[in-house]
């Protein structure tokens, strides 16, 4: 078939597609409908994994968080390009005592403002109020409030493994976060008020959307030597790797299903549209078209349809995306008592590269693959035969 | 010349097998024109068929200006079909998605004709037909007469070596019949194109250079 012979036949495709406008915007509908659709759900998923990206790293650790970092690195160091922000955090260990009850504890030592602003450990507060800078405070979990039998405005006092002496604290704020390794046995103070100095520090390191927090790491490792460590948040919640990943993945069989039965519907939709037309493809072969050409104009206006289909699909989907994304979808009534969504239950639907392909690929592939029926039942059936059955 | 030697040709159908015709043989000189006639079910239409190599006859051969197209590849067939034969239907057959305009082009863009020499053979055409005006209407909008018309033109577009015509005036009435008669051994003969008409009407056959009766599938009496 030559370069000329094509271009009538895609001429000849869009007239019968034209023409029979009808059948063509209701099978077009089909694909418009699975595409805007699927592109909506995987921006979904997308939109929902980055929720709990966000909630799980910017609640309290950062994207990654420093260990045994020297004190002659400064937080300005770290801020390299991709960083957002850099939170300075010492911990000790230590006692708190209430009277006679005693509860082994860490403490933290943090710059109350840069928490504020960056983390939203202080938005789990139960009662009571965060720390300020430069105050004799103590913002502690609810567990261990209940075990020191405590409440905000009460004194308890800290002594640290290093350093005997015992120092006094009012209680600014009691918090819940739900995550167990933040609701027990910690307890947060200005860094100025801490009793103990360390040598060592650590940090929490919060980096931009769509950076990736290895090449951060990769970047410090040439920056600060010794024992200092880093790790990723994907180290450091290998459940909620998984967790993204498991949605990937059914997010990924649930377009597959979802084009598989569409395809089915489209490929009957398909031989009903070609047997109403199988009179003229019948005049075509008794004229001479070959059944090269007849399958080619299948092949054409299946490929033209679903161009437009896709079009218009893709446009739906990439406008609902848009209007979701920019109000959010408050799932918080779904969410509230998952981990994952401590901080906010409101997902974003975000487009991705694949989110935004995935879909229309799809719908061309499986929509060429369900006109293969119609097209062999076309090509083999003779002119002869055709005719006389009209 | 076209040289029919023994075709024979049967159906499957609800009703058993079909014998649609039977040992055919006969011969068509270039340019002449030959009336099939005979009863429903006689195997005109078959006949013509198997002469347009849009049937395989199981038995025999058939040669169209020196080719045997009964051994043609499918491919080759379809090649054969489009350069050197014209087909009027007994309905028209016009392709209801396209204008009349478009119908007629058919066979010329099959053909690779370029756009002008298109544009130029189907404004001629139409002017032939005396359907100038209608050129951009749909085969819906126009008459039983007219759509035989576009048909004949359709089928005589590409100059072909040979016209079958499955009684193309059956479904006309008398005087619309004879126009279209008129009209396509008018072209045909312009042409010099080879002429197969299925037909009951006595004016094509008195027409034509020479007839063939068949019955129950055989040819009565050869008369060339």
């Amino acid at each position: 078939m030559t370069f000329k012979n094509l271009k009538f036949w895609i001429r000849t495709a869009l007239v019968f597609l034209f023409r029979s406008g009808r059948s063509t915007v209701t099978l077009s509908l089909m694909v418009v409908m699975a595409v805007a659709v699927l592109i909506f759900l995987s921006a979904l998923a997308v939109g929902i994994n980055d929720t709990m990206i966000r909630n799980s790293v910017g609640l309290y650790s950062g994207h990654i968080y420093g260990v045994f970092l020297p004190q002659s690195l400064d937080t300005q160091r770290l801020k390299i390009h991709g960083v957002v922000s850099v939170l300075k955090r010492i911990s000790i260990p230590g006692i708190l005592s209430n009277g006679n009850t005693i509860e082994t504890l860490t403490m933290v030592g943090v710059d109350p403002a840069a928490e504020l602003k960056t983390t939203a450990i202080w938005k789990k507060t139960v009662s009571g109020k965060f720390l300020k800078n430069g105050d004799n405070m103590l913002f502690l979990s609810q567990d261990l409030a209940d075990k020191l039998k405590v409440q905000p405005g009460d004194t308890v006092r800290f002594s640290s493994g290093l350093n005997k002496n015992q120092i006094q604290f009012i209680v600014s704020g009691i918090y819940k976060t739900g995550i167990d390794y933040l609701d027990r046995g910690i307890a947060f103070c200005p860094f100025e008020i801490l009793p103990v100095q360390k040598h060592t520090w650590e940090a929490a390191v919060f980096i931009r959307e769509g950076v990736e927090p290895e090449s951060i790491i990769s970047e410090y490792r040439t920056l600060v030597s010794g024992s200092a460590s880093f790790r990723s948040w994907k180290e450091m919640m290998p459940d909620l790797v998984q967790l993204i990943d498991l949605n990937y993945i059914s997010m990924g069989v649930v377009t597959v299903l979802v084009f598989g039965v569409v395809s089915l519907g489209i490929a009957c939709a398909f031989v009903i549209f070609i047997l109403k037309n199988l009179r003229e493809y019948g005049i075509m072969k008794a004229m001479g078209a070959t059944p090269q050409e007849i399958g080619c104009l299948i092949v054409v206006e299946v490929i033209l349809m679903n161009l437009a289909a896709l079009s218009i699909g893709v446009l739906i989907g990439v406008v609902l995306v848009f209007i979701a994304s920019h109000s959010g979808i408050n799932l918080t009534y779904f969410t509230s008592h998952n981990r994952y969504f401590v901080v906010s239950g409101v997902v974003f639907p975000r487009l991705t590269f694949f989110s935004l392909c995935l879909p229309p690929m799809l719908a061309l592939f499986f929509s060429l693959a369900s006109a293969v029926w119609p097209a062999a039942i076309v090509t083999r059936k003779k002119a002869a035969d055709i005719l006389r059955s009209f | 010349m076209i040289r029919i030697q023994g075709i024979s040709k049967e159906y499957r159908s609800g009703r058993g097998r079909v014998q649609a015709i039977t040992d055919v043989s006969f011969t068509i000189e270039n340019n002449n024109t030959v009336a099939v006639f005979g009863k429903s079910g006689s195997g005109k239409t078959t006949l013509l068929n198997c002469l347009g190599g849009i049937e395989q006859p199981e038995k025999g051969k058939i040669t169209c200006f020196g080719v045997e197209i009964h051994s043609l590849s499918e491919k080759a067939l379809c090649l054969f079909q489009r350069r050197n034969i014209g087909f009027v239907f007994q309905h028209g057959n016009l392709l209801s998605y396209l204008t009349v305009y478009q119908n007629i082009a058919f066979p010329l863009a099959l053909n690779n004709f370029d756009k002008k020499a298109i544009s130029n053979r189907v404004n001629e055409l139409l002017e032939k037909i005396g359907l100038a005006e209608t050129g951009p209407a749909l085969p819906h909008e126009l008459s039983g007469g007219e759509v035989q018309r576009v048909s004949v033109a359709r089928a005589m577009a590409h100059t072909p070596q040979m016209l079958l015509a499955d009684e193309p005036t059956a479904s006309l009435d008398t005087d619309t019949g004879r126009d279209l008669v008129q009209l396509m051994f008018s072209i045909g003969r312009e042409h010099g194109c080879t002429m197969v008409i299925a037909t009951h009407d006595p004016e094509v056959i008195n027409l034509a250079d020479a007839s063939l009766p068949l019955r129950d599938g055989r040819i009565e009496k050869e008369d060339r």
